[in-house]
């Protein structure tokens, strides 16, 4: 396979292509902000194809690390196998969310909810600035 | 409702049959309208022996192109609920529950005079005064008694039935969605471990926002799009509000404008400083988002299993990523506030 240009750049390309070229041919209102959120999820595609694999593997380790748990492993690089396996972590945090809170254990509660933060910041990353267009 | 060269022959049947003392019935315009994310909006001028009209048509889109599952039907009887209270909303006309006139299940509403907000904030329009405004606008369907309302609106047991049941709507929403969303489970938790003071349910609009309001000439709030109302805490649209804004200003209970807000509101309610104050307004930032965060991620879901074929259903996951960041930063500021709310209602009782 030809690794370059990378998913991350054909994505950006395709978004700026329907942004700079496409757009200026669209006629109905409708169709417009169709496309500028197609843009902007276009855009967040891109950089979450770049990393995405990396993030969910990163992730994993922190769970693992605060839970105390053996995450395991994906079945392959595969990204269906890897999303199946980010689902099983998911669930193990979220387990760990309710045993925090219901122990009570301020410290445990915090240590999750840092977990939590940087899984937040990440999706931020990857969404970069919210625009709701079409709405009002 | 977007085949533009037949509807304007179905509306003018449909006229003659609701409005007899309409003669001679004749669409003079019909255009699609931009703004509703769930429903399909057009607007129609009409023209009859006595005069003219301008209305609003609100339908279904097709099954495999809706956002969210909402009844027309309860829509309509509560828009003319709160029409016939008083509350400032357009007034719904008629309703084609069948969609045998309209093409889909239809209400027809008069066509507002006032301005969208959005789009008057955008053009500078001042917003002096509107936080006073806002508690009047939301205080006036609040004001409404239960009874009065659609018996097909659900009636919780009680406060602390309808709050559990909506803080599990978190971990619910996990549950149902494609992979499990362990923030949401936090969200859960942290909420049940903090509640606010008691307040009386009511009538709640369900995605109170800047969008779904206009104003008027003499600056006072109308409220539209009503699909999403129930029964719940008063502090819930103020909360959404709030929410809303954070992602689309202007937030007109920031730092500056709330207490403003708090106390024109806790004037025309009766309900005390401990119920309504910039905590448990921020409490509800989160809460009172639940009900359209679950819809949004149903949405997503049926995308992701290729149930909803509706692009927006993506898109509005865009919100949800970003709520998820403005929820975890909300409740960490709130711990301590709302610790000490609860001390101070402990200590009154």
């Amino acid at each position: 396979m030809f690794s370059k240009p990378t998913t991350e750049q054909l994505l950006a390309g395709i978004a700026e292509q329907l942004r700079t070229t496409v757009m200026a041919e669209i006629q109905t209102e409708p169709t417009k902000i169709l496309l500028q959120q197609i843009d902007q999820i276009l855009v967040g595609c891109s950089r979450r194809a770049a990393h995405e694999v990396a993030f969910v593997h990163e992730e994993a380790a922190r769970v693992a690390a605060v839970t105390g748990k053996d995450v395991g492993a994906p079945a392959s690089l595969h990204l269906d196998d890897v999303v199946e396996w980010y689902h099983h972590v998911s669930t193990v945090l979220a387990d760990e969310v309710e045993a925090a809170f219901a122990s009570g254990d301020q410290t445990r509660i915090d240590a999750v909810r840092r977990v939590l933060e940087e899984r937040s910041a990440v999706e931020m990353q990857i969404l970069g600035a919210l625009d709701l267009v079409g709405r009002g | 409702m977007h085949n533009v060269e037949e509807m304007p022959s179905r509306i003018a049947k449909y006229l003659s049959k609701v409005e007899p003392s309409w003669k001679n019935v004749e669409v003079t315009s019909y255009e699609v309208m931009t703004g509703g994310y769930s429903r399909l909006l057009a607007r129609a001028e009409i023209r009859h022996a006595g005069g003219t009209e301008v209305l609003v048509l609100r339908g279904d889109p097709p099954k495999d192109r809706q956002l969210i599952e909402t009844s027309r039907r309860q829509e309509y009887e509560l828009l003319r609920v709160v029409g016939d209270h008083g509350v400032r909303t357009p007034r719904a006309l008629h309703f084609d529950e069948t969609g045998e006139h309209l093409g889909t299940p239809t209400i027809i509403l008069e066509f507002s005079k006032c301005q969208s907000f959005m789009p008057y904030v955008a053009a500078g329009g001042s917003l002096d005064g509107l936080d006073v405004r806002l508690a009047e606008a939301i205080a006036s369907y609040q004001a409404i008694p239960l009874e009065k309302l659609p018996a097909s609106i659900e009636r919780p047991a009680n406060w602390d039935a309808y709050m559990t049941k909506r803080i599990d709507g978190w971990r619910q929403a996990s549950h149902r969605h494609v992979e499990s969303l362990p923030i949401f489970h936090y969200v859960a938790e942290w909420l049940d471990a903090h509640r606010p003071p008691e307040a009386p349910l009511v009538l709640m609009h369900g995605d109170f926002q800047g969008a779904n309001v206009m104003i008027s000439g003499d600056g006072h709030f109308e409220m539209i799009d009503w699909e999403l109302a129930g029964i719940g805490d008063p502090r819930e649209d103020m909360g959404y509000f709030k929410a809303v804004a954070q992602a689309m200003p202007p937030d007109l209970l920031d730092d500056a404008r709330v207490e403003a807000f708090c106390a024109r509101y806790r004037e025309l309610t009766g309900l005390n400083e401990l119920q309504v104050n910039p905590a448990t307004i921020a409490y509800f930032l989160v809460l009172g988002v639940v009900g359209t965060v679950e819809q949004l991620m149903q949405g997503g879901a049926k995308w992701a299993m290729g149930e909803n074929h509706l692009f927006t259903s993506v898109f509005n996951m865009s919100s949800v990523l970003f709520g998820q960041s403005m929820w975890m930063s909300a409740l960490s500021q709130l711990s301590e506030p709302m610790k000490q709310l609860a001390a101070a209602a402990k200590g009154g009782k």
